[in-house]
């Protein structure tokens, strides 16, 4: 990869017209894209993730089209739901009727609220070259607000679907969450699409003192698609934030949470990839315990088949003062053909004495003795394999606590292990 | 129904069995009891297939078929089960998922009819009561956080569902409590029928004392150095297994 071609792809993008608002944000975060430019393997953190195909495609912003989104709808999410199309907020399949008062789920174009606090989760200086990007040129994106005290009872549900239009699509979504004090909700959020494009989302989390939120995030975009995203939550203290990664879709796939933990805090940080044919999905985590007695779960699941390929890396930072810590962490990893690939490294920095950390990594096939057991039910050994598989993911989807969602995710993986349950009930 | 023939097995290098000769007919119950370590739980294993242990020498007609040559999935679909003493769990296929789609592979290698789910629904609630077992069991993981009785009474519920005509229980009273023990054994015993043989490998006699055995067997070293009566079982009860090493040298 030539760093003339490097620079030309982000560059490229780069010189799109710079939107309105947030100027001195963006003139930051431009600078740091041509500080930095496109990663490549060269660099420690993306040395498994080769970018190249990336500047094979012009990608652009793309016009806002007609979708269906029938299939999409959970009918759980009462509260209200917030679609996307190619960036573009759309209002005919949109609706904010149900939400309780003083709670929001805008686009953020139309929320002035969200000005001075976007950005400010996800520092300048802590941006790869894509979350700069979208800083840089984000044309609109969701804000989703709950007050002080305020308990969102049904989930509330964000869809961004990307399309490629005349070429390759550009999309750079854009998330703020903010709860207040002791403010709960649980929010989903989506990404599928169509054809060849990028996606670039960099979410920010908020949370204020004792404030709950769940967060389902669901990638599955397409087979063609670039996945390249980016979340920060800062947990202010007694808070708890608990979310889930599932990724299906994407040629190439990356997933970068940052969290910070503040006293007291509750944190999961759950993922699960379902890889196949030649897909790449990367997971580069980092959680920061910058305060005392804050707990931390990490469970990093992979099946990797095909010629795919899994990436896990997995920080946790623990400050010197952070004592009385407890941090878990696991990446399990299940390889069903012999080209497919995984990498994965729990990394563990300890300042202090006081902790307490575990963290594990497996990489490996079917269990001899799981097969077996089911062999011995009338299961052939290919149907044993498949129900084994499946279940390995379908564990995770099970701890959604959205009925349609976890369906919908559970008849996904069914169609991609193989395994004969027949439609689930 | 089965007979088995100078039967030796290893594992690895390590040879389990060294010459099992055995026969059991339609409609009995055999226990088959011995030290630990002595090749009872292996037994119940090669007759299921685990893949791990390897078949050196000897024959295994069951049915008039070579048990031997048949994958373990055949086996089970011909009818043969295989109660394990430490039942493995999977967490993200519901008990009922699962019980359903072994109930489906056997009928439909028996050519019965396969049940869809609502049909399975109101089947399944039947067949739990023979172990008195809550339903809200059947929507959790496959043995998903049970407890080692729980997971004993599933395996029996496991076998009221498939309806083996060989039913092999291995272990089947450890981890359990005098009342559940009552109520598994209670459960083995509405399945005993004329067409359909038992074999029940234990340590202890106080399996047989709910589940009443036609002959018993005792296993040491890998052979097979006693056979008889209940009476058998009941001098292991008062003896251990000591007076029988004298007898083989084992």
């Amino acid at each position: 990869m030539s760093v003339a071609a490097v620079s030309g792809c982000l560059g490229d993008l780069l010189a799109l017209p710079r939107p309105g608002g947030w100027t001195a944000l963006r003139q930051v975060a431009e600078a740091r894209v041509e500080r930095l430019g496109l990663p490549t393997t060269k660099q420690e953190d993306w040395k498994y993730l080769d970018l190249s195909a990336l500047t094979e495609q012009a990608f652009r912003p793309a016009p806002t089209v007609e979708v269906d989104i029938r299939e999409r709808i959970l009918p759980e999410a009462r509260g209200g739901r917030l679609v996307f199309v190619n960036g573009h907020p759309d209002p005919h399949h949109s609706c904010v009727s149900g939400l309780p008062a003083g709670v929001r789920l805008m686009p953020l174009s139309h929320a002035s609220e969200a000005a001075s606090a976007l950005g400010t989760v996800l520092d300048a200086t802590a941006m790869d070259a894509f979350a700069a990007l979208n800083t840089a040129r984000f044309t609109d994106g969701a804000f989703v607000f709950v007050p002080r005290g305020v308990k969102v009872e049904s989930p509330l549900h964000l869809l961004f679907i990307t399309q490629e239009a005349d070429g390759p699509a550009l999309a750079l979504p854009r998330l703020l969450i903010v709860l207040e004090r002791g403010a709960e909700l649980e929010l989903i959020e989506e990404h599928v699409g169509e054809g060849t494009y990028l996606s670039a989302p960099v979410v920010e989390v908020k949370l204020g003192e004792n404030a709950q939120l769940r967060h389902e995030r669901v990638q599955r975009q397409s087979e063609e698609a670039f996945h390249i995203g980016s979340l920060a939550a800062d947990l202010a203290r007694d808070s708890r934030y608990l979310s889930r990664t599932i990724s299906f879709g994407g040629r190439i796939s990356r997933e970068t949470p940052r969290a910070t933990l503040a006293t007291g805090t509750e944190l999961a940080l759950d993922g699960l990839a379902l890889l196949d044919g030649r897909q790449i999905a990367d997971t580069h985590s980092t959680i920061l315990h910058a305060a005392p007695h804050a707990q931390s779960r990490q469970l990093h699941k992979a099946i990797v088949d095909g010629s795919a390929r899994a990436i896990f890396n997995g920080r946790i930072l623990v400050a010197p003062f952070a004592t009385g810590t407890d941090a878990q962490q696991q990446s399990r990893n299940l390889l069903l053909s012999d080209h497919a690939r995984v990498d994965t490294k729990p990394q563990l920095e300890i300042e202090n004495d006081d902790v307490k950390c575990a963290h594990g990594a497996a990489i490996g096939q079917l269990d001899a003795d799981e097969l077996f057991y089911l062999q011995s039910r009338g299961m052939d050994l290919p149907s044993a394999k498949n129900l084994l598989t499946y279940g390995f993911a379908s564990d995770l989807i099970g701890r959604i606590p959205v009925a349609s969602l976890r369906r919908s995710l559970r008849q996904q993986v069914l169609a991609r292990t193989h395994a004969a349950l027949g439609e689930l009930a | 129904m089965l007979n088995i023939k100078n039967l030796s097995a290893s594992v690895g290098d390590k040879a389990v069995l060294k010459g099992i000769n055995l026969e059991v007919g339609t409609g009995e119950i055999h226990a088959i009891m011995g030290p630990n370590g002595s090749g009872k739980s292996t037994l119940g294993k090669v007759l299921a297939g685990h893949p791990a242990y390897e078949v050196t020498e000897g024959s295994v007609s069951y049915l008039g078929q070579d048990l031997l040559a048949m994958e373990p999935d055949a086996r089970a679909r011909l009818g043969l089960f295989l109660g394990f003493q430490h039942p493995i769990e999977v967490p993200g296929v519901s008990n009922a998922q699962f019980l359903r789609l072994a109930y489906n592979k056997q009928a439909e290698a028996q050519g019965r009819d396969e049940l869809d789910p609502l049909e399975f629904d109101d089947f399944i609630k039947e067949r739990i009561k023979v172990v008195a077992m809550k339903e809200e069991y059947l929507d959790r993981g496959l043995n998903e956080g049970f407890s080692g009785g729980e997971r004993k009474r599933n395996e029996i519920l496991q076998m009221a569902v498939l309806d083996p005509k060989l039913a092999i229980l291995d272990e089947l009273d450890s981890g359990l409590d005098v009342d559940a023990l009552r109520i598994v054994g209670d459960a083995v015993n509405t399945m005993r029928r004329p067409d359909r043989a038992i074999l029940l490998v234990t340590h202890y006699q106080r399996l047989l004392d709910h589940i009443p055995a036609d002959k018993v067997h005792i296993l040491s070293g890998g052979r097979i150095v006693a056979s008889g009566g209940p009476e058998l079982a009941l001098r292991v009860e008062k003896e251990g297994y000591d007076w029988l090493a004298s007898q083989v040298g084992a």
